[in-house]
């Protein structure tokens, strides 16, 4: 079948694994959360029962259980309850059903933590802000680690010598600390930039240019919070690869032909890249996930922290929601990467051209 | 050669940005220093607070939860939705709000409700109102006031010369608790019901769904501001120059910020670097060694230690089913190993006055009902001589893995030389200040020869470990803020046996979680729960000393918990950067609480702009 159309059956091939992983993840994001032993309604009740009768505590709690979806109701719109008159858990396949009914929907359901908001609504205030942060951050770091890296493989000497260093240094900077540091020297002590928030707390979010000035000082710290570190890590990547690549065949080739230093440093950009961009793809999967140590230390807008909290306190639906679209866009991340590499590699290229599939 | 074209592109492209970015960061930094855009808040009208909402806001609808409802609708503030009284925590007096106490004793409480009282849509406010909140409970089981009911049996209305006049009738078969009612009038807020009933109508008179509604646009109020603006950044709200109380309390002043604004921050450092900054007025967090922040303007109640007004006493909740903990003696071993000195000075920064034995405060309004003769008799203070005394004398050995006493602990044998568990002190991972207080508790214990960890758990754990008993020793923070029903509060919290249940199963208890003096018990003592009874009904001081007296020497005997340090309501932190006139030790005409809690909403009249 579509044996003629090799690049086809390949896409086809990719998307319908990609399908398979997508289905098994979604299963694991709903059981995973529920594995514990805690329920949600405990860790609720915990700070809502102070001071109530047991009596009151229980009607409160039933109140919950039901409005979250957790026990039986009949028809009559009230819960069932066993021989001892206490609620009945719903079940966990019930409750996948109803999870998979509302995900077709689009609707990813009431967060408990933060009810009666919608998981939806929680996810598209935080996600342009996390997108806007770490989309950036991530492609410029990696473009221009990967363009440093690359000089300091082939022109080695002085530059290379002082670049290594200070890179190595650089990526092995946990972000949290660069990011403490970045605020105490550049927002507390020479108060340059300010250390927290998204935008200034005296301006109305707008599309106005005061708005997006103040967005655009308040993103410079952390920017290069994530932008150093990444940058220093994905050149020190890209420069023993570019090592390695020096010693081959092909580029000892191109020396004693005598090609010119641009034209080289093509050839062994291209190649060296190729698990480069495999690197790119998974961490612009993963980013939306959010960035929670760098909003936690700019006090930044974003998915990371609302993912933090809807774990601590076992929000279901939140965490299924976050969950979700971390899933789909890593696997949207690698299956273009899947089927660039198939355009990009030409050892990938020639083994379709052969019939023999991946 | 296309490929580095691209990039050459792409680079150039980065650095522009860059440039812009600075370009325009630059712009704003000076912007902001003349006060704001004309897009947004002059610092000379707007006033920045914080601490009061943690995460983005879930919804403003005040028949909603507390722990749902954001900022400034939750809790007891007042400047959306009223309670009829606040309660000043610095005289005990309440002060009129929506309403005036005229009296109070064990039949009913007698409130006046203020003719003038007036919502944002023009209506007044009525004993409808009050009595449509108050009875919701009643209407709908789960209903955020629904514990209202338990305490009072009817609300009777009469009008004396165009005045309501209210009485909360004491619910005699259930509570009998006049106390918790003026706690409730303090703490519950009234809303317009004219609005409520007519969306309990649209739904089908379905509470669930009324609840889930937002309420955040233009809703119908009764406070000196209202919602303008709400986001996970920030919380904006703007005065409403029409509020009644303007004439009706403050002689026809307003309110002298025309926005308060609550940013929402995630990390606690900034609030403290926000305040130094002057970009945030005033704060209700921990800030270790305020002392260093004062050259920045940073100040609080007191200028010198302690700082802050004790409030809070966060304590060791003890379960007292489970052996070596079942034994009074064994507790009180416990009190006498802990070294509240180096918790106060390490864990708290020195912010609370020295803990004294038992549960009452030995200053403040309960500093009247505590003891220090009973505290030295009965009491014990850190003594690690007297910890050992009294587990030798007890009959427990502590076995050490070398055999002397200063090698590693291993294990604890009782008199029958059976050998007892490890002991494990259940608190939050991540809750910084109170993790301190258990490491130094821990040191403490062992150093006594008990055999005492660290128990840290995910707050997920910690919350449903709490009222199911499932816990050896516990942190915990009872009746944390102050109210009038203190310290009587504290005592029905850490001892009462009104709910007692056993471990296991489903069994929950929401007072009392260490199990303390079971009514099945052939050692229960029917003295607790009948002094805890009794006091929310007298009314003659001398009386409630001496039943504050009997109760408190029978908590240092038992020692059912462990209380670990004194604290503030609220750690009340202010800058005079922007805004001046705040409330002080010096000048202490508001509790030290920030200007939306109760009794400190009138600094908001007193405050002036420095510019």
């Amino acid at each position: 079948m579509l044996k003629q159309y090799p690049t086809l059956r390949f896409v086809l091939m990719r998307a319908g694994w990609y399908f398979l992983t997508f289905l098994v993840a979604v299963t694991i994001n709903f059981f995973l959360p529920r594995l514990g032993k805690n329920n949600p309604v405990d860790i609720i009740m915990g700070k809502a029962a102070t001071g109530l009768s047991n009596e009151d505590a229980r009607k409160k709690e039933e109140k919950y259980l039901q409005e979250f979806g957790l026990a039986k109701v009949g028809k009559d719109g009230q819960l069932l309850r066993d021989a001892e008159g206490k609620p009945m858990k719903a079940g966990r396949l019930e409750q996948f059903g109803n999870y998979i009914k509302m995900c077709l929907m689009g609707d990813l359901g009431t967060s408990f933590q933060k009810y009666p908001k919608k998981v939806v609504d929680v996810i598209k205030e935080a996600v342009p802000w996390t997108i806007a942060l770490q989309l950036p951050t991530i492609l410029f770091g990696w473009i221009v680690g990967n363009i440093l890296g690359a000089l300091a493989a082939y022109r080695r000497g002085v530059f290379d010598k002082v670049f290594f260093p200070f890179a190595l240094i650089l990526s092995s900077f946990p972000f949290f600390v660069f990011g403490m540091l970045l605020v105490y020297y550049f927002a507390v002590l020479l108060p340059w930039f300010p250390a927290m928030g998204g935008y200034a707390n005296s301006v109305m979010p707008s599309f106005s240019m005061a708005f997006f000035s103040s967005a655009a000082y308040h993103y410079v710290l952390p920017f290069f919070s994530i932008f150093l570190i990444l940058a220093g890590g994905q050149a020190i990547g890209m420069r023993s690869m570019g090592i390695y690549e020096l010693g081959t065949d092909y580029i000892k080739y191109a020396k004693w032909l005598g090609l010119k230093e641009g034209k080289i440093l093509t050839y062994l950009f291209r190649n060296a890249m190729l698990p480069q961009i495999t690197g790119l793809a998974l961490s612009l999967g993963t980013m939306i996930g959010g960035a929670l140590i760098t909003e936690m230390i700019f006090s930044y807008p974003g998915l990371g922290m609302a993912m933090l909290t809807a774990i601590q306190n076992n929000d279901y639906p939140m965490i299924q929601g976050c969950t979700l679209i971390v899933t789909v866009s890593v696997l949207i991340a690698n299956f273009t990467v899947d089927i660039l590499i198939g355009f990009l590699d030409p050892r990938v290229k020639a083994g379709l051209q052969m019939g023999k599939g991946v | 050669m296309k490929c580095v074209s691209v990039l050459k592109k792409l680079v150039v492209g980065a650095a522009l940005l860059g440039l812009v970015s600075c370009g325009g960061g630059k712009k704003d930094s000076d912007g902001e220093a003349s006060g704001g855009s004309e897009s947004g808040f002059a610092r000379s009208k707007t006033l920045y607070l914080a601490g009061s909402q943690w995460g983005d806001p879930n919804t403003f609808n005040p028949i909603a939860e507390s722990w749902q409802a954001a900022w400034p609708v939750g809790d007891k503030f007042n400047l959306m939705y009223e309670t009829i009284l606040t309660y000043n925590s610095l005289d005990g007096k309440f002060e009129p709000l929506l309403g005036t106490l005229v009296s109070r004793d064990n039949d009913k409480v007698v409130v006046d409700l203020n003719p003038k009282a007036m919502w944002s849509d023009g209506q007044p406010v009525t004993s409808t109102d009050v009595k449509f909140v108050f009875e919701l409970g009643r209407r709908f089981p789960g209903a955020a006031t629904a514990f209202a009911i338990d305490f009072i049996s009817e609300i009777k209305v009469e009008t004396v010369d165009g005045v309501e006049r209210l009485s909360f009738m004491v619910d005699k078969t259930k509570r009998n608790n006049p106390l918790v009612i003026l706690d409730h009038l303090q703490a519950i807020r009234i809303v317009p019901s004219h609005v409520f009933e007519k969306l309990l109508a649209d739904n089908g008179n379905d509470l669930s769904a009324v609840q889930k509604l937002k309420i955040d646009k233009d809703p119908v109020v009764s406070g000196p501001y209202n919602i303008e603006h709400s986001s996970n950044e920030r919380i904006v709200i703007k005065r409403r120059d029409d509020y009644w109380g303007n004439e009706a309390i403050y002689g026809g002043k307003l309110p002298a910020p025309e926005y308060i604004i609550h940013p929402i921050y995630k990390n606690n450092d900034h609030f403290a670097i926000a305040l130094q900054q002057g970009k945030l007025d005033a704060s209700q967090t921990f800030m270790p060694r305020i002392w260093l922040k004062k050259k920045d303007g940073v100040s609080t109640w007191y200028d010198e230690a302690p700082y802050f007004v004790p409030g809070a006493m966060p304590m060791l909740l003890i379960n007292t089913t489970k052996a070596p903990l079942n034994d009074p003696q064994y507790r009180r071993a416990m009190a006498a190993a802990i070294s509240y000195a180096d918790i106060k000075e390490l864990a708290v920064s020195g912010y609370a006055p020295d803990v004294q034995p038992g549960l009452i405060m030995n200053q403040g309004l309960e500093g009247k009902y505590f003891n220090a003769d009973d505290a030295k008799e009965f009491g014990v203070a850190y003594d690690p001589a007297k910890a050992r005394a009294i587990l030798a004398d007890a009959g427990y050995k502590s076995v050490y893995k070398r055999g002397d006493k200063d090698s590693t602990l291993d294990y604890m044998t009782d008199k029958a030389g059976n050998k007892l568990p490890v002991l494990s002190i259940t608190v939050p991972a991540g809750w910084s200040d109170w993790e301190a207080m258990v490491q130094i508790a821990v040191k403490g214990l062992r150093a006594a020869g008990m055999d005492v960890r660290e128990g840290p758990v995910d707050a997920s754990l910690y919350w449903p470990a709490l009222p199911s008993g499932n816990f050896d020793l516990i942190m915990h923070k009872p009746a944390a803020s102050v109210t009038p029903s203190l310290p009587w509060n504290r005592f029905e919290s850490v001892m009462s046996s009104r709910n007692w249940v056993p471990v296991g199963g489903d069994n929950k208890m929401n007072e009392n979680q260490g199990r303390y003096n079971s009514p099945k018990d052939k050692g229960y003592n029917p003295k607790v729960d009948e002094l805890l009874k009794k006091i929310p009904t007298l009314d003659k001081e001398e009386d409630l000393i001496a039943a504050y007296r009997e109760l408190n020497k029978i908590f240092m005997q038992d020692q059912p918990a462990l209380p670990l340090c004194y604290l503030p309501e609220q750690f009340y932190e202010f800058s005079s950067k922007a805004w001046k006139g705040w409330p002080t030790s010096a000048n202490p005409y508001a509790p030290p609480l920030l200007p939306w809690v109760g009794a400190s909403t009138k600094i908001l009249w007193n405050l002036q702009p420095v510019k």
